[in-house]
């Protein structure tokens, strides 16, 4: 019973309790071997042959041990109580349902074998007759009848699930999705919690089917880790709510194949996620850089310029205070230069990062966008929503170079539609150019990178970016 | 006049407090960002504050920030922000809540000190100042065709003086018209375009300049 289902006594206290039933049972029986004499024992009625070990009759020894013997009978079946009401307390929902046939017949049985040894304490004779005695074996018997068949549909129940294991192959198709053998091991031995983790030795990590990492499998009270090894690595590792005392080799070869296919699988996701993770910090980082750069923009190059441009002034004011008609000429000229050169230097901060889109969001940043764009662009359903800023950044230059594209194919209208649709931003632009003949990798990749997809037709294009809305 | 100066880069502010003394202005705090300025204002109490918007501590958005504080808490002191952007949307901003004494002037053109006093002088009479580049930018926006094609050349030339913010009277100085005819000018674009905005008032700027946004 201790040691069911796993086939070992799981605890310490279960073992202390093996160990310790023996070795009292061993001492009590030789003891009573070498000096009990049935003659001399005024209680004797089942066993009063001669006893052919006797070395030395001792009545009162052989009393004594009699008396301890029922006593360490009673304390033991109340430890084997405790220790099957603890592990049916602890257990999972699972493992409780798997105990529950094993351990209340075996809490019957013992409360039976306690209330025999208190009983014996009082009456030398164990009369059948006496009624409590009579409850006291009733219950016992069929506290077997019981165990028996709680232990044998355990039996059974565990050669179907075996079977089931070895038939989960059957029912996966050539293609199975992501995590169905998870699902379908879990089914078969009927453990919603039940998860396969799978080993990736390059990187020493756990992932799941998608690829996810997960924390290294532990045990929690009554389930078990079972460690699928082949060749002597391990490949995957399976949390049970239960006991599943060799699930290894009880896996089928095709579900073997398969969960080999699905950790290679898994270790594909693993790395395309990271992947993207590093693609998405690259934009990013580009991004940041082109924040900068616009701010380095404004506050170096252009103070310079604005404190230029003041000093030339000043100069042409002394010039014409002076009546030097030709240096007033040259400086109206580098006055005209200086201006040209801060306008050029706007717009170019502009195009490297506008500094509207990071203050005020997408929408603001779009109006300002066909403000200046090269043909009609109508913005549609834009509010004035907030989208973390690599989200905004990808939408904005979706619609910056798709609608230069459009110019360039020379179109003379274009529209731009914002919308939300399932955790996605969607951003559509469409014009009436003649057809598209350029990819826009770039465009394509700053998408991708935020794990978007960029759908180009002939005239149109369609950004999905997943986003989280603040 | 006086008027209180803020901006983080020392050399600009040099520059334009000397630009100002010499055209006569009194330049009678100086500050290098938002709170000096608040600070210099509520001391001070001058008749206007020439603000950048870009200061300490994130480089952003600070000076329309404080320009609207100091136009709550002091409604007769005009704010005249110097931005190197041609971003309708932070002028819109700047005349959302107060339209009245509050301007947009791009950095470039303060140092022609022509267009500085005029801007402090239209800020005095409790007008609206928005830098003639950015209005001259949305008006030049491409478009589909549409109410504003309507417009005669007179009206295009008289709705833009209002995108400036100027008034019915300085509208009509300009064009050398008396100030009924403006009046009659405006009433009829507003009828064109559909505007609901009282032609009168000061929101006008901020209904025209939103108008021309909007108008693909």
């Amino acid at each position: 019973m201790l040691a069911y289902p796993g086939g070992r006594a799981s605890s310490a206290p279960a073992r202390v309790l093996i160990a310790a039933a023996y070795a009292e049972a061993l001492l009590a029986v030789a003891v009573l071997a070498l000096v009990r004499d049935p003659y001399l024992d005024p209680s004797c009625l089942a066993n009063c042959n001669v006893n052919a070990f006797l070395v030395r009759s001792l009545p009162s020894l052989a009393r004594a041990v009699e008396i301890a013997d029922r006593w360490f009978a009673a304390a033991a079946a109340a430890a084997l109580i405790a220790i099957c009401a603890a592990r049916l307390v602890a257990g999972s929902r699972l493992a409780r349902r798997r105990l529950l046939p094993v351990a209340v017949p075996a809490i019957m049985f013992a409360a039976a074998a306690a209330a025999r040894a208190i009983a014996l304490q009082r009456t030398t004779v164990e009369d059948p007759f006496n009624a409590a005695l009579f409850t006291i074996f009733a219950v016992a018997d069929l506290a077997i009848i019981f165990l028996a068949t709680g232990l044998i549909s355990a039996v059974v129940r565990a050669r179907a699930e075996r079977r089931a294991i070895a038939r989960i192959a059957v029912n996966l198709d050539e293609a199975p999705p992501l995590g169905s053998l998870q699902s379908a091991l879990a089914e078969t031995l009927h453990d919603p919690d039940l998860r396969i983790a799978y080993w990736l030795p390059g990187t020493q990590r756990y992932v799941d089917a998608s690829g996810h990492p997960v924390p290294e499998p532990a045990a929690k009270s009554g389930g078990t880790v079972t460690r699928l090894m082949r060749s002597g690595r391990t490949i995957a590792a399976i949390t049970h709510s239960g006991a599943a005392p060799g699930l290894d080799s009880h896996l089928g070869p095709a579900i073997a194949l398969g969960l080999e296919n699905e950790r290679l699988q898994a270790e594909l996701l693993f790395r395309l996620g990271q992947l993207r993770g590093s693609w998405a910090r690259i934009v990013e980082t580009s991004d940041a850089e082109r924040r900068r750069l616009e701010r380095d923009l404004h506050d170096g190059a252009q103070q310079h310029l604005l404190a230029l441009s003041y000093d030339i002034r000043l100069a042409r004011a002394s010039a014409e205070a002076d009546g030097d008609t030709a240096a007033q000429m040259t400086l109206a000229t580098a006055m005209e230069e200086t201006r040209a050169a801060l306008e050029e230097l706007r717009e170019l901060a502009h195009g490297i990062y506008p500094a509207v889109l990071a203050e005020a969001g997408l929408a603001p940043a779009l109006a300002t966008l066909a403000d200046t764009a090269p043909l009609p662009v109508q913005i549609r359903r834009a509010d004035n929503r907030r989208y973390p800023a690599p989200v905004e950044a990808a939408a904005y230059f979706t619609v910056a170079e798709t609608v230069d594209d459009a110019a360039r194919r020379g179109a003379d209208r274009a529209a731009v539609t914002l919308a939300q649709e399932r955790g996605r931003l969607v951003v559509t632009v469409e014009d009436n150019g003649t057809d598209r003949d350029a990819p826009m990798i770039a465009l394509a990749d700053r998408v991708g990178a935020l794990g978007g997809s960029l759908h180009l037709k002939q005239t149109a294009c369609r950004a999905e970016i997943p986003c989280a809305s603040s | 006049m006086r008027v209180v100066v803020a901006e983080d880069v020392m050399l600009t502010r040099e520059g334009i407090t000397r630009l100002l003394t010499d055209a006569g202005i009194d330049v009678v705090g100086e500050a290098g960002d938002a709170a000096a300025l608040l600070r210099a204002v509520r001391a001070t109490q001058p008749d206007a504050a020439v603000v950048d918007i870009r200061m300490p501590p994130t480089h952003t958005d600070e000076g329309l920030v404080a320009a609207q504080q100091i136009r709550a808490e002091h409604p007769d002191i005009g704010v005249l922000i110097l931005s190197q952007y041609i971003e309708p949307r932070y002028a819109m901003r700047l005349i959302e809540e107060h339209p009245e004494r509050v301007g947009y002037l791009l950095k470039e053109r303060v140092f022609d000190v022509a267009n500085l006093t005029d801007a402090l002088r239209r800020l005095a009479d409790g007008e609206t100042v928005v830098d003639p580049t950015i209005v001259a930018r949305i008006f030049a926006r491409k478009r589909l065709a549409g109410p504003l094609d309507k417009l005669t050349e007179r009206e295009r030339e008289v709705l833009a003086l209002v995108a400036e913010g100027r008034s019915n009277r300085a509208i009509a100085t300009r064009l050398f018209v008396t100030e009924r005819t403006i009046e009659a000018h405006v009433k009829q674009i507003f009828l064109k375009l559909g505007l609901n905005t009282d032609p009168g008032s000061h929101r006008r700027v901020l209904a025209v300049l939103a108008y021309l946004r909007s108008m693909t």
